[in-house]
């Protein structure tokens, strides 16, 4: 494992914001909020609209009496990632080891950056249009920490020691990257609060605390970079397809749509990493009843489309008879138990495998005149769904991001 | 459909703005930010720009004082195709618009919405807005069942 003397953190401050303000300019200093999938949950905000209490994943509804004079924009991840490999681009020029950690962050190799970090600030805000913050330091967490505690459009640059003690002195625990509310609460009942005490805590019993990753936490503090900088995804666990499906439905031939929908999405994504699934789960979110998923082991793993859907459909079935009535919210498909193609173990009791032929011209044409042109006629329910572009690229068909 | 469409004020030529007194519709959202006009429904006397032969004007929108006409400040656009508006004799024209209003909520157009023109027995323009059945997301955004046909991309 490769450690760098220096890493840096470019985090993009309100980045779809700031990305429909490069195209639409008559945006800039007003309130702007980016409106998710469905058109109801504001997924980012300008600062101009989250000074008016507006916070992201607020319903439309509560968000537009809050300012009625904000302006709601349509997400469009086809050009968030242009700019985003743009942004890419611009920092794999100064940086010979760049990590892609999500659509508006990245992480990069700073010790050979020969400019302050404000010059690739101004370069990237030149060059792509976005506004940036920069934290450089010796660990990634302590980069993460000073790009987000000088945002928006800051910098922050903190390599010795003690200064670095001194900036994490007041620094709150649950800042840090990897510190949820369950490990935040863990904290707080050792009396441990801020950065600078999480330091001073003893590392096993951090730990034994907070497991292998707090402990990778406690050894960045120090200053020690301990989480390389990863400059190509690392192969999935899992894979999954899903989301919110609008508003609340009970109706079976809609659902069943959402779940095809899913499949579709699925499959593409498992060709795409030539892997295999060797258990697919449906994850259903209600209204009122919480979560509920189940699972299909497959004999052996399968890339085929019919066998997937065949399981999909056991487990939409088993839902809609353990739930019956309630308003779904939510459906994912998660691939689990992924091998590569070629390395699985075949099972003595079936046929070979392949897609069938529907399935195979399914994807030629799909490859041929865009995705979608051919689909499951399953699906036909949702064709208000599929009639709009901008649902057919979401932020998860963007590739290569290391956060999840 | 449509409670109000907002267009900056460099889109607009100070001849029009004078003309039709537009200083008063006119906003700012932020303090740095740029000057628009509203266009709103609710206005006592509601007015739309319309560019039409290459011109942009400031026309009234809906019957104003002309009872013949009809009532709403929409044009359901089935009904036009069915040919219920034919006595009229409407011409398209664009509208054009940053932002829409409707039910409450401002949202961006990218280039504008699509209106008809007609006029009164007395030769006056009137402007309706053309409405189509809404998509999935902008129920959803707007909780309204029909929506403006957009210039640029939907919504």
């Amino acid at each position: 494992m490769k450690t760098h003397e220096l890493i840096g953190h470019v985090d993009s401050d309100c980045f779809y914001v700031s990305a429909e303000r490069v195209r639409h300019e008559h945006l800039r200093h007003i309130p702007v909020g980016v409106l998710g999938n469905q058109g109801a949950c504001v997924i980012a905000k300008s600062y101009e609209l989250k000074a008016r209490g507006v916070k992201t994943g607020m319903p439309i509804w509560d968000a537009a009496p809050l300012c009625p004079d904000a302006v709601f924009v349509k997400r469009d991840f086809r050009w968030y990632e242009v700019l985003s490999r743009k942004l890419l681009g611009v920092i794999r020029s100064v940086s010979p080891q760049v990590e892609y950690y999500s659509i508006d962050e990245m992480f990069f190799d700073a010790s050979a950056l020969r400019e302050p970090a404000e010059n690739l600030q101004q370069r990237i805000l030149q060059e792509v249009g976005i506004p940036v913050s920069i934290g450089i330091s010796r660990s990634r967490t302590l980069a993460k920490l000073m790009s987000d505690v000088r945002k928006p459009f800051g910098c922050c640059t903190i390599t010795e020691k003690d200064a670095i003690e001194n900036f994490i002195h007041l620094q709150p625990v649950e800042e840090l990257c990897g510190i949820g509310s369950r490990s935040t609460r863990k904290l707080h009942q050792h009396g441990i609060r801020t950065c600078w005490q999480f330091t001073q805590a003893n590392r096993h019993f951090i730990r034994k605390l907070l497991t292998i990753k707090g402990e990778a936490l406690w050894w960045e503090l120090q200053g020690e970079a301990v989480i390389p900088i990863l400059t190509e995804r690392k192969k999935h666990k899992a894979i999954a397809r899903g989301g919110s499906i609008g508003r609340p439905s009970t109706d079976r031939e809609r659902l069943w749509a959402w779940t095809v929908r899913d499949a579709e999405r699925l499959i593409e994504e498992l060709d795409f990493h030539r892997v295999l699934v060797g258990e697919l789960v449906m994850k259903l979110s209600y209204k009122t009843a919480g979560d509920w998923s189940r699972s299909v082991r497959f004999a052996s793993p399968t890339g085929d489309f019919d066998k997937l859907l065949e399981a999909a459909h056991r487990l939409h079935l088993v839902a809609c008879l353990e739930l019956q009535g309630q308003a779904v919210t939510h459906i994912d498909l998660i691939a689990e138990r992924l091998c590569d193609r070629g390395a699985e173990q075949r099972s003595l009791f079936e046929a070979d495998e392949g897609n069938s032929s529907i399935a195979q011209l399914k994807r030629a044409t799909n490859e041929k005149l865009g995705r979608f042109a051919l689909r499951s006629a399953a699906t036909l329910p949702l064709t208000d769904i599929y009639n709009d572009e901008a649902f057919n690229y979401d932020v998860c068909d963007i590739r290569d991001k290391t956060c999840f | 459909m449509c409670d109000g469409v907002a267009l900056s004020w460099r889109e607009i030529p100070d001849e029009l703005i004078g003309k039709h007194g537009l200083q008063r519709r006119l906003v700012k959202r932020g303090e740095e930010a740029d000057r628009e006009v509203q266009f709103l429904q609710r206005d006592r006397q509601p007015v739309l720009p319309v560019w039409a032969g290459g011109q942009l004007w400031v026309w009234t929108w809906g019957p104003g004082a002309q009872s013949r006409l009809p009532t709403n400040c929409c044009c359901n656009n089935e009904s036009l195709e069915a040919g219920r508006w034919s006595w009229l004799e409407p011409q398209p024209v664009e509208i054009p618009a940053s932002y829409v209003w409707h039910k409450g909520v401002w949202y961006q157009t990218v280039g504008g919405i699509r209106g008809i023109l007609v006029y009164d027995a007395l030769g006056i323009p009137h402007v309706y807005v053309l409405t189509q059945p809404a998509s999935h997301y902008y129920k959803v955004m707007t909780r309204s069942d029909r929506m403006p046909v957009f210039l640029g991309d939907g919504i």
